[in-house]
């Protein structure tokens, strides 16, 4: 079959070849921009940046003291849950709390409970309470390098500390408190319920900035290291599990409640995978739904203004003004114009001889006739409505003579 | 570039291994491989250069009725061509199936037909012509759009044709030419016949029957080769809706109605379509004249433009020289004071006979009967206030001695004629 003529056809576009040398520059500026993100997401490895973290080594973590901790053959293990403790020997296992004060109520609990030794990093009335130490949190407003003053042995061993931000002062009997300044200490230790419960209030000086100061590595390492087993924990207030411990790994007694499960028991093991690659398939199909089958058509809509909008206009007007006088004046005037004209009385003629004329055509009295057409403007919306329906019923009285 | 329901299908499919495996990097490397299969699918699939297409659209098209346009889609490369090709027309063009699939061996053609029912007067256009080939896995292929212009004239409705019947009949009747016994009326002298009783004495001719010596009566029948200038004002006031349609929509219809029964009537009609310039022009030249109308009224659309009523003037002078009967369809309303209408009126009505034919809203009539609450009572006051200045305007035109008629949008063809018929029978065109 012969081709037709005046076909429109697509004129061939140039080849892979040709249209990478046409936009060669394009090619370049997008593998750059291309080189440029790849490095940033390279360079900015995000991190841990959670203060106090043994994974965070800025400033603000403690990086520092966990690696120097595992040089001496402590096994440091951080954890971001509660229950992922699970901790083997409570006897050969310190807990490492770091601001205490996100702790929960029940996590607490969890926490006096336990036997073996706790360190609190930074304190809270609470967890002092919950944990038996007679002490209270204060708030340490200018920060001051004092000596230990106690006779604890880590306290002696460290000498001086850079006491800052908290300190505890002694309710009772039963916490020895070292570091004093003014009333407040920056450490404290009591033995509670045959385990040894160790508060570095002044969480400052185990951060990677300040270890290397003062006596602070001395201090952090000896009452950190006591045990062969370090458990970190950074409280974050978004966890609520319940810390666990015991021969088989779980805690003897109580649930971990408020745990979340992404894919929950009941529904097979690879529910969660797939549905990530539905998910997956969905964003192909917006791809798919998303390429249009060619431009859209513009249609060039006509005016929409109804002819009758200056008129619904003007009747607002008049009901916002309340201008029963122009209204009524305007329906007289029309009922009389169509009157007049049923019965052959032009515009022109004078008042008289119109109301003569509808008072004959009609059977009512002139006056009347007068006084509806002609009358003083009604006062209000009631007496409009009276007129307008006393002007129908002289319009439907009127016939032709 | 564009994917198939087949890529997504098989996207999904990728559930089943990422479920087994439990692995997330098995689910994207499995979409992974799936998007590039379809970039293969793609680069392999036939040069969009490869099918060519012709559009074939009837010329014009009345409105309410339907067409078919027709897509002829070759294949002038050398592979077989598998894909769609899609027809894109207005909205209003009313196109029913626009997407058509085909599969063309090398030099095959194929002829798609597009059925069109127009929604809206005017020149409808069509979009571009694109085309899909799909690759040999189904899974993607090339786009493209090809731009083949082509337009569609939709003629007015002409719904008032029914009404022509009827007017012609009448036409007839005046014309004296009518089976039934009626007298021909007008002021043109036809010819002389013998009285019958029943005669008007004042057709006597006296003189012929001096000279016969019977008593003859003087016949007349309607002038012929008039000429009748319709002018319709496409301005802004034609813009606003009266019903469902333009004002403009209902001076087409009368001007159309009035065109056909004054070419039959044997008058010459011509007609101009103005706002400030004209935007239309179509003069009796013949069997085709209608036609000629019809096509030059379609594409006028009302502009948002004062009328200027002294240029309209000067055109109807320049192009006509003796007296006619000057239609003018347009809008009786306070604001024709301002714009000048009364006055190119009286300009008009000088020289020639002019009749001024205006659409009414029905909607001002109901708010006019409308009774019940204080917000009809207003909306009655409105109205009635819209009417008697309306009235007053007609009563100035009329004073003029123009012809004035105010009618429903429907009603305002077969009005016009009724008012022409008159003019003709009373010999004042």
């Amino acid at each position: 079959m012969t081709t037709p003529a005046d076909l429109v056809v697509a004129p061939a576009g140039p080849g892979l070849a040709a249209r990478a040398r046409r936009s060669r520059l394009g090619i370049v500026a997008v593998a750059l921009l291309a080189a440029i993100v790849a490095l940033m997401l390279l360079g900015s490895r995000g991190g841990d940046v959670v203060p106090l973290s043994t994974e965070n080594s800025r400033s603000t973590g403690t990086r520092a003291v966990a690696q120097i901790l595992r040089d001496h053959g402590v096994d440091v293990r951080q954890v971001d849950r509660l229950a992922q403790a699970r901790i083997a020997d409570p006897a050969a296992t310190t807990v490492v709390i770091a601001t205490p004060y996100l702790l929960g109520a029940r996590q607490l609990e969890s926490l006096a409970e336990y036997p073996g030794d706790v360190v609190l990093l930074g304190a809270s009335d609470e967890s002092l309470a919950a944990l038996g130490v007679p002490a209270t949190d204060e708030l340490i407003a200018i920060p001051r390098t004092v000596e230990a003053g106690c006779s604890d042995p880590d306290a002696l061993a460290a000498g001086t500390v850079r006491v800052a931000d908290e300190g505890l002062a002694a309710t009772g009997d039963g916490v020895e408190l070292c570091f004093l300044h003014g009333g407040t200490a920056g450490f404290g230790r009591a033995e509670v319920g045959g385990r040894t419960v160790t508060v570095i209030a002044s969480s400052t000086l185990v951060t990677n900035d300040q270890l290397d100061e003062l006596g602070h590595a001395a201090l952090a390492l000896r009452a950190l290291g006591r045990q062969p087993e370090v458990l970190w924990y950074v409280a974050d207030g978004f966890d609520s599990s319940l810390l666990t411990w015991g021969a088989d790994g779980s805690r003897p007694t109580g649930e971990t409640p408020g745990e979340f499960e992404p894919v929950p028991d009941f529904l097979p093991p690879g529910t969660g995978t797939a549905l990530y690659a539905l998910a997956l398939t969905v964003l192909v199909a917006a791809v798919w739904k998303a390429r249009r089958f060619g431009a859209l058509v513009a249609e060039p809509l006509p005016v929409v203004v109804r002819a009758s909008e200056a008129t619904r206009g003007r009747a607002r007007l008049y009901r916002k003004a309340r201008a029963t006088g122009r209204a009524a004046a305007s329906l007289r005037a029309a009922a009389a114009m169509r009157m007049g004209r049923r019965i052959g009385v032009p515009r022109s003629e004078a008042r008289e001889t119109l109301v003569a004329a509808i008072a004959r055509a009609s059977g009512r009295p002139a006056q009347d006739v007068d006084r509806l057409l002609y009358g003083p403007p009604p006062a209000d919306d009631a007496a409009l409505l009276t007129l307008m329906s006393e002007l129908d019923a002289l319009e439907s009285e009127v016939h032709r003579p | 570039m564009h994917l198939t329901g087949w890529t997504v299908a098989l996207t999904a499919l990728g559930a089943i291994p990422a479920a087994v495996t439990q692995s997330r990097e098995v689910a994207f490397w499995w979409v992974a491989g799936v998007l590039a299969l379809a970039l293969l699918d793609t680069w392999m699939a036939p040069p969009t250069s490869s099918v060519g297409v012709r559009r074939d659209v009837p010329g014009s098209v009345r409105l309410t009725q339907s067409t078919r346009s027709s897509l002829l889609v070759a294949n002038v490369g050398r592979r077989r061509v598998r894909g769609a090709v899609r027809d894109a027309w207005q909205p209003s063009a009313g196109a029913d199936e626009t997407r058509h699939r085909f599969s063309l061996a090398r030099g095959e053609t194929v002829t798609f037909r597009t059925q069109l029912t127009p929604t809206r007067r005017g020149d409808r256009h069509a979009g571009a012509v694109t085309i899909r080939t799909d690759g040999p896995l189904r899974l993607a292929g090339r786009q493209r759009s090809l731009d083949a212009p082509a337009r569609l004239r939709v003629l007015p409705e002409f719904a008032s044709r029914r009404h022509l019947p009827s007017r012609l009949r009448r036409l007839r009747e005046i014309d004296g030419r009518t089976a039934v016994q009626l007298k021909g009326a007008g002021s043109e002298f036809d010819s002389l016949r013998d009285y019958v009783i029943g005669d008007d004495v004042r057709a006597i001719d006296w003189r012929g029957t001096a000279r016969r010596g019977e008593v003859v009566v003087r016949t007349y029948r309607p002038e012929r080769d008039r000429r009748v200038v319709v002018v319709l004002d496409c301005a802004r006031l034609s813009a606003a809706r009266v019903g469902d349609a333009p004002r403009l929509d209902a001076s087409i219809e009368a001007s159309l109605l009035l065109a056909a029964l004054a070419s039959r009537a044997g008058d010459r009609v011509q007609a101009t379509a103005f706002d400030r310039s004209e935007q239309a022009r179509a003069a009796s030249s013949g069997p085709a004249f209608m036609t000629e109308l019809a096509d030059a009224l379609a594409p006028v659309e009302a502009s948002l433009l004062e009328p200027d009523w002294p240029a309209m003037v000067r055109l109807v002078g320049s192009r006509v020289s003796q007296r006619s009967l000057v239609v003018l369809l347009t809008t009786v309303e306070t604001s024709a004071l301002d714009s000048g209408l009364i006055e190119a009126v009286g300009a008009l009505q000088r020289h020639h006979q002019v009749l001024v034919g205006s659409v009414e809203d029905p909607e001002l009539g109901s708010m006019l009967a409308a009774r019940g609450d204080t917000d009809a009572a207003y909306g009655a006051g409105a109205a009635a206030r819209a009417l008697l200045e309306r009235e007053a305007v007609a009563t100035r035109l009329r004073q003029l001695g123009a012809e004035v008629v105010l009618a429903l949008p429907d009603d305002l063809a077969p009005a016009v004629c009724d008012r022409y018929l008159a003019l003709k029978a009373a010999g004042r065109l």
